[in-house]
C-alpha cells in the first residue's frame, strides 16, 4: 500500500510540468522546420514569365549546372511591383542575378530576384 | 670594416647563387606545415580514381597527374580534350542542358553497358567546337592572388591608347571577374580545381556535389553507386594547396642572344599583352604575400582573329582568348590553346586579331633576331 502511494505521488510530481505546460486546446502546429532556403547567383539562361519558369546557369569552375526554378507569388508577372527586387517580367537571358528561393515539393520556388553588379575582389 | 665588406660580398654571392626553382618545385619560403600540405596534396593530385572510388561515369582522365605530368606533376601533357558551346546573337550558351561546355571523352564500363556509348555525345546545338591541350599549372597560386584592380588597370577595351590592343576582362556566370582557363572564365583557383575534379574525372566534391548529366540526360540508375560527394573537403583542400604552392620555374640563364631576344620581345610589342611581371595582393601565406613574379600575361581577353576562333565562354566570343601566361615554355612541345603550333615561331605567326601588329614586327625581324626571341621564350 505504502509502495503504491509512493509511486502515485512520484508520478504526480513528474507529470506536473507536463500538465501545466500543455496547451489549453489543441491548436494547428506551426512548422517547426522552416523550408530550406537557397541563394543562387548565376546567369539567366531562359525565362518564361507567363508560366513562371526560370532557368539559371550556375556552377563551380568549368563544371556548370542549369538550375530550374519556379516563380513564387512575390515575383510573378501578375504581382504588384515588389518593394524590393524584380519580377520575372524584368528578366531576360544573359542577365546576371541573385535569386532567393526555397525548396518545396514542387521544386525550387523563387521569392526574390535582384540583378547583380559585378563585384570586384 | 673588412669583416663588413666580406659579409656584404658573401650576402651578394648568396643572392646570386639562390637555388633555381625547377618545374614542379614548391614556392620558396613555405613553412614546414605548408610544405607538408604541398606533399600530401601531390599524392592526391597523382592518385588514380576508379569507378569504385567515384570515377565517372563521364571523364577525361583518371587522375589530375595523368594529364599534368610532363616533365613533372603540374606540368603539361599530350591529352587533348573537347569543349562545345553555341554563340547566337552575340550571346554565349555553354550548352549545360546538352552536357557542355566540357564534352568528356571516356565513360565507365557501367555507363557503356547501359547506354552503349564510350564518350559523351557532342551537343547537337553546338556551333563551336574547341580542342584544349593540357596547360602547365605552375604559379597558379600567384596568379590567383593578383587583385582584380590590377587586372582592370591593364584593360583598355576601347583601345584609348591606339596600340591596336584592347584587352578586357571576362566574367563568370555570377558576374565576378574571371582569370583561369583559356577563356578566363573562372574567378578563383579553388573553384577551378573543384570544377576540374568533376568535369575532368567525374569526382564530385563538397564544392560541386552533383555529377554532370550525360548529353543533357540524367545518369541511368545503377551506373554511379558511389555516394556524393566522392572526395572529402580535406582531400579537395590538399589538392588545392599542391597546385596553389607550385612555383613558377626560374628562367634559365640567358646568354647574349637570349638577352637580346628578351629586349626584342618587348620592343616588338609582345609585352603589350604578355605583361612580364605581376604582383600578388595580401595573403596570410608569406610565400604568396605581395610577391612580384614572372607571369607574362595580363589575364585579359584579346581578339585573336578568326583563324584561331572556336568556342565562346561567358563574355568571351569565339575569337577571344586570355593572354596565355608564358610559364614552363621550355618543356612544352605543342603551343597555343589547341596545340596546333609545333614551334614557338609558328605560335607567334599564328597570332591574329590584336596580335597582328606584334606578329608582323616579329616576321620583319632578321632571322637571327627571330631566333633570339625564341631563345628567350625557351628560357621560361
Amino acid at each position: 500500500m505504502l509502495r503504491t502511494t509512493r509511486t502515485a505521488a512520484l508520478s504526480a510530481i513528474l507529470l506536473i510540468p507536463l500538465v501545466i505546460s500543455a496547451p489549453a486546446a489543441r491548436q494547428p502546429q506551426a512548422p517547426t522546420q522552416p523550408a530550406a532556403s537557397y541563394t543562387y547567383r548565376g546567369t539567366v539562361h531562359a525565362v518564361n514569365a507567363p508560366t513562371g519558369s526560370l532557368d539559371l546557369v550556375t556552377g563551380v569552375g568549368m563544371s556548370l549546372r542549369l538550375v530550374h526554378l519556379t516563380a513564387g507569388p512575390a515575383v510573378r508577372s501578375s504581382a504588384a511591383a515588389p518593394t524590393a527586387g524584380l519580377r520575372m517580367t524584368d528578366l531576360k537571358p544573359g542577365d546576371v542575378v541573385r535569386v532567393e528561393c526555397r525548396r518545396t515539393n514542387a521544386g525550387l520556388v523563387v521569392d526574390r530576384i535582384e540583378k547583380l553588379e559585378a563585384p570586384a575582389r | 670594416m673588412i669583416h663588413r665588406r666580406v659579409a656584404a660580398a658573401l650576402f651578394l654571392l648568396a643572392l646570386g647563387c639562390e637555388k633555381p626553382v625547377k618545374p614542379g618545385d614548391p614556392l620558396p619560403g613555405l613553412t614546414a606545415e605548408e610544405l607538408a600540405r604541398f606533399n600530401r596534396g601531390k599524392e592526391v593530385f597523382d592518385s588514380v580514381f576508379t569507378p569504385h572510388t567515384g570515377l565517372g561515369p563521364l571523364f577525361n582522365s583518371t587522375s589530375c597527374g595523368e594529364c599534368h605530368e610532363d616533365p613533372v606533376a603540374g606540368g603539361t601533357g599530350d591529352e587533348v580534350e573537347v569543349h562545345a558551346t553555341a554563340f547566337k546573337g552575340g550571346m554565349c550558351d555553354p550548352l549545360v542542358q546538352e552536357g557542355g561546355p566540357v564534352i568528356q571523352l571516356h565513360t565507365t564500363p557501367a555507363l557503356k553497358a547501359k547506354l552503349g556509348i564510350d564518350r559523351e555525345p557532342f551537343p547537337p546545338s553546338a556551333n563551336g567546337r574547341a580542342s584544349r591541350t593540357t596547360p602547365v599549372v605552375f604559379a597558379r597560386g600567384l596568379l590567383d592572388l593578383v587583385p582584380d584592380s590590377a587586372i582592370l588597370a591593364y584593360a583598355d577595351s576601347e583601345d584609348k591608347n591606339h596600340d591596336g590592343v584592347h584587352g578586357r576582362p571576362n566574367r563568370f556566370v555570377d558576374g565576378r571577374i574571371g582569370r583561369f582557363g583559356r577563356k578566363a572564365l573562372v574567378p578563383t583557383l579553388a573553384e577551378f580545381n573543384a570544377g576540374a575534379f568533376v568535369a575532368e574525372q567525374g569526382i564530385t566534391n563538397p564544392a560541386q556535389p552533383t555529377e554532370e548529366n550525360i548529353g543533357g540526360k540524367p545518369i541511368p540508375p545503377g551506373v554511379d553507386s558511389t555516394p556524393d560527394p566522392e572526395i572529402s573537403q580535406e582531400l579537395l583542400d590538399l589538392t588545392d594547396d599542391f597546385v596553389r604552392f607550385l612555383a613558377g620555374p626560374t628562367p634559365t640563364k640567358l646568354d647574349r642572344d637570349g638577352r637580346r631576344g628578351r629586349d626584342l620581345f618587348s620592343k616588338i610589342g609582345c609585352t603589350g599583352c604578355h605583361i612580364p611581371t605581376l604582383r600578388t595582393g595580401a595573403s596570410p601565406i608569406l610565400a604568396l604575400n605581395r610577391r612580384e613574379f614572372a607571369a607574362y600575361t595580363d589575364l585579359l581577353l584579346h581578339d585573336m582573329g578568326p583563324d584561331l576562333a572556336d568556342i565562346c565562354l561567358g563574355l568571351a566570343g569565339p575569337a577571344d582568348f586570355r593572354t596565355e601566361p608564358l610559364l614552363g615554355l621550355r618543356d612544352i612541345q605543342h603551343f597555343l590553346h589547341d596545340g596546333r603550333a609545333a614551334t614557338l615561331d609558328q605560335a607567334i605567326e599564328l597570332h591574329g586579331g590584336e596580335g597582328v601588329g606584334a606578329r608582323e614586327r616579329f616576321k620583319a625581324l632578321p632571322a637571327a633576331d627571330r631566333a633570339a626571341v625564341v631563345a628567350f621564350l625557351k628560357s621560361l
